[in-house]
Parts: C-alpha cells; structure tokens; sequence
C-alpha cells in the first residue's frame, strides 16, 4: 500500500533557503562589522511612478527569501539570472522562476551610498538593522521594458495573453515603478522582526510549515491560494479540491493568504486571515483538517506566472497538492480566464514550456488540482461543481464582486453566499478602517505601519 | 456584448417599485434568499461606466461591478422614477455623472458599517 503514498516533496531547488540569522550574538557582530563600513540604505515603500502611492515594499521579498518562500531564489537577482528569467522563466540554475527578485535604488540613492561590487549594505527597516546585501553586480534597468518583459503582450505570448498590459494593471505598475539601479546579491537577515497581531498567529515559514504538517501527521496537504475574504464558492472550491489525495482524500488544506499591498476594493489582510480563520473556528471545515497560513508579496496579479509562484511557495512549504481555479489570481481582462490550468495541463511555449509545468526540467514537484466553478443551481437547491451539474442554463454565479456590492451597501449576504461569522470578521475590520475594504487610506497607513515591527538590536 | 448591472433589493427598495411594470423584473436568486433587478446595457454604456470609476470592473456573469454606492442608489432611484429598465435609465444617471463622482469620492473614504451583533 505505501507505494501509492505520495511523498512530501522536495523543496523545490532541492534545498530550503534559509537565511535568518537567528544567533543574535552573531547578529550583533554582523551589524557591529557592517557600520564600520559605514554602508547603510534605509528601505523604502515602491511608489506609483506617476501617482506617487505606495505598491510594493522589497522587505515583503526580502522576507519570503530569507525564510525560504522563494527556494532556490537567495537574493536579488544578477543581470544574466534576471535574463534568464525574462526570456527562460528560469533561474541560472536551471530551476523555474516566474518573476524578477531585484532590489532596486535611485540613481540619487547611489551616489549617496557610494557602494561597489564586492561591499556589504547593511538595510535598516522602520530606522532598525534589518537584513544585509552582499553586493555581487549592480546595473542599470528600463522599468518600462522590465514590465513589458515579465508579463509579456498579446504579440509575444498569444496563447494567454488577451490585452496589452498598461497602468490599470497592478503588477506592471510595480515593476514599472522599479528605479532604476539594481543591487544584485545574496540577502540575510540578521534581526528577525516581530509580527503584529493578528499575523503572528498565521506566520509559518516552510520549514516549520513542514514540521507542523508532520505533527498533524498529514501526508499529503492540497494549498489554496487566497488574496480575499472566503465566500461560500471558496469553501466549496476547498472541499472538494481536497477529494483528490492519494489513497484517501488529502489530510490538510493549507489556506495560504498573500499580504502585501494590494488594490483598490479588495479587503484588508486583517480580515483576510481571520475570515479564513472563521471558516474552521466555526466548522465549516474543521479545524483538525484546515490550516491559515500567509506570504509576505505584493501580488504581481500575473495569473499563469503567478500560480508558478505559487506552487513554488506551497512546494516550499511542503503542500502535495495545489487548487487551480478560473481566473487565478487575475484581475482585468489581461489574460485568457483559464490561461493558469493552460499551463498546468498543457504548458505554455512562449513562456518557456513546451509541456506542464511539472514534466519540464526544473519544474515543480506539486501537483495540480484545476478546478472548473461552482455555482449555485436553483435546481438542486445547492451550490454545484460545474462539470457535475446538468442544469448549468439555471445557474447563478456567485463572484468576490458580487459580494463586495452587497457588503458595501450595508446588506448582509445571506448564508449561502457568506457565512455570518465570516461577515463578522469583515464588519470588524471595517469598524476598524471606517472602510470594508481596500483604499488609498489604508494602503498609506499599512504601509507605514508594515506587518512587523524590528526589535532592538544594539 | 450585453453587461448587468445589477441591483440589490432590500424591503425599502422593495416597496418604492411596488405596483410599476418594473415589479415583474424581480429576480430571487440563491434559493430565493436574495432579491435583485438586472439592467442590461450595451458596449457604450460599458465602457463610459468604467471610464467614470476607477474602481468598476466586469466580473466572470459580465456584470458590471465595483462601482461606487452613490451609482448604484442613483440607478435605482432612475429605475424607481422611470418605472423602467431599460438602458435610458443608465444613460440618465451618466448624465449625473458628476454629482455622483463627488458623492464617490467621499465614499472611498468613508462607508458606515453595519451594525450587526458582535
């Protein structure tokens, strides 16, 4: 019977990164060599190029290298691996990566630092030491080019790609806002910062996400992806995902929210993690079975490229299996709605696979899971898996958007559509913010206020 | 292409369309739990919709949604005036746009929460 058992896998590179300086008499050596040097570069928010509002932090990134998320990445990226992505999806190594890692700095911001290849930077956070760069090439981008190359055009990539990508769309806004000098080199961290509540209860980084799974004794765990409050849809996408398994259906769902800055009318992480929360506190999937869990990202909103990202990060942290829904992690009309099962069930060649994403070389270990929709069918008088259910003329979409016109009218969603504590959870963020959602107030102040705070390390 | 523009109904808007012609147009769905008139519009309509609001988007029912409250209480307002459903309704409340847009812009600022029991 074992033969049938399906392994944990590896991490996907071979290898967990992990480069956390956790010692803090080490760590304190670290920063004390670092300010002899007198090399020191405060981080700040990505701003809008032409808006000036906060996008991207590189901390989130820095972070998710650090602690593994981002396996085999271990820093910002040199000019050839940055190529080699552009043109390949693939790291120098060979392994697959979807996305630029790049920490950038104005030409103003150079001069100032007077840094060269070969140097330490010691990165400071909120005026606290935080992380070090080894400084291995520093270069010059296009931030424009740079955009249009990650997530390429309708010319260069017709099987997916439905609409030029422009400043309506959230990802090319970060990397368009990139500056333009990139410091490439391995990050460590040297002062672990200390999450706020409410994240402190959902931060699990791989490796003790792996050892939480082998506590709970689940073999094989099946990760939803999650940027939103969950609807009932979601609930429904999760439990029957999880009827695919092994021998038996999976052990676990790993619920994995992506926080970071986000877009105008999507709800507040606060809430997103503690909805999701909601789901196995109140039992609509029990707790023994379902787990909340975040990344620090601010979402490039790539669907395909994205969902790699996300079956690194979910392989990283140990997951057998991964949901795939429509539109994943899509927003606007840039892509085909199904342009992510596309390039899990038949590849994507001008992206660089020919073939699934897990039957080319240095390609991901997790499996697939590409979930049609579900609906409600007046019919059955239940919400319905859309491959399954014969009356799909009758069918009645439920969708983020419309629930988001109902929550801001003030009307309560009715039980079939939202659970009442999961509701709850939204109305208490929103007596928090004044606002249900995300906009231009709260993204100023998380990201003043970021997800952690920096102890003191002198 | 045709898009919707949805409008919830509660038991105040209920009552302001009782007895109109548009009273026939009420749809129940999710198992008669929720009570919604559906406007249709063309592609014009559309694109000066999501032209006016940042926010407004098309969702995976071509439904025209995210747009500000103050849009949504205009239109049923023009849908409770007209007694109709018929896209002049929403060429009405374009016409409107400004007024609405100032009203919006509060709104991305501030929206009261319901109260509900904690």
């Amino acid at each position: 019977m074992s033969e049938l058992y399906f392994k944990r896998p590896m991490p996907h590179g071979g290898k967990l990164v992990e480069r956390v300086i956790t010692d803090r008499r080490i760590a304190k050596k670290f920063y004390e060599a670092c300010k002899k040097t007198g090399a020191v570069y405060e981080i700040k928010p990505t701003l809008h190029y032409k808006r000036g509002v906060p996008v991207r932090n590189v901390y989130r990134e820095i972070m998710s290298v650090c602690y593994g998320f981002f396996s085999p990445v271990e820093g910002s990226m040199t000019s050839a691996e940055l190529e080699s992505v552009l043109s390949k999806r693939r790291l120098l190594s060979g392994w697959v990566f979807p996305y630029p890692i790049l920490f950038d700095i104005s030409k103003e911001d150079y001069q100032k630092l007077g840094v060269s290849e070969g140097d330490r930077l010691l990165l400071t956070l909120k005026g606290k030491p935080f992380a070090i760069l080894d400084i291995e090439e520093i270069y010059e981008i296009d931030p424009e080019e740079l955009a249009n190359r990650t997530f390429g055009t309708p010319e260069t990539n017709p099987e997916v790609v439905r609409e030029k990508f422009d400043d309506k769309h959230p990802g090319w806004v970060i990397y368009r806002s990139h500056n333009p000098i990139i410091l490439a080199g391995k990050y460590t961290i040297i002062n672990e910062p200390v999450f706020k509540p409410p994240y402190d209860r959902f931060w699990l980084p791989p490796r003790k996400c792996r050892e939480e799974f082998e506590r709970r004794g689940w073999r094989t765990v099946i990760a939803h992806q999650t940027r939103n409050v969950p609807h009932v849809g979601h609930e429904h996408l999760m439990k029957n995902a999880a009827y695919t398994g092994d021998v038996e259906p999976c052990h676990g769902i790993l619920v994995n929210a992506i926080i970071g800055v986000k877009r105008r009318g999507d709800y507040p992480d606060e809430a997103i993690l503690e909805a999701h929360e909601a789901v196995n506190k109140y039992g609509y999937i029990k707790p023994e079975r379902h787990m909340v869990t975040f990344t620090l990202w601010d979402m490039r909103y790539g669907n395909p490229l994205e969902s790699l990202l996300h079956g690194i990060i979910r392989q990283n942290m140990g997951c057998t299996h991964h949901m795939f829904g429509r539109d994943h992690a899509a927003v606007g009309e840039y892509y085909d709605s199904f342009a992510t099962q596309i390039l899990w069930l038949k590849g994507i060649p001008s992206y660089g696979f020919d073939k699934p994403v897990n039957e080319v070389e240095g390609g991901l270990l997790i499996r697939p899971q590409n979930m049609r929709e579900f609906w409600y069918c007046p019919v059955c008088k239940e919400m319905v898996y859309s491959e399954t259910c014969g009356h799909s003329k009758q069918k009645q979409k439920l969708s983020g958007s419309l629930i988001r016109g109902l929550v801001a009218e003030g009307v309560q969603p009715p039980n079939i559509i939202m659970r009442p504590e999961v509701f709850k959870v939204v109305v208490k963020w929103w007596k928090k913010f004044n606002y249900p959602f995300v906009n231009e107030r709260y993204v100023q102040w998380k990201e003043q206020e970021l997800e952690v705070d920096i102890p003191d390390l002198d | 292409m045709e898009y919707i523009l949805e409008i919830f109904l509660d038991d105040y808007r209920l009552s302001k369309i009782k007895g109109t012609p548009v009273e026939a147009n009420i749809e129940a769905v999710f198992g008669g739990e929720l009570k919604v008139l559906r406007l249709k519009v063309g592609e014009d309509v559309k694109n000066e919709i999501l032209k006016a609001f940042e926010t407004a988007r098309i969702d995976s029912r071509a439904c025209i949604t995210d747009t500000p409250v103050a849009f949504r209480r205009a239109l049923f307002e023009e849908i409770a005036n007209q007694k109709s459903l018929t896209e002049d309704v929403a060429r009405a409340v374009l016409a409107r746009i400004n007024e609405i847009k100032e009203l919006a812009a509060k709104e991305s600022e501030f929206l009261p929460p319901p109260e509900i029991e904690e």
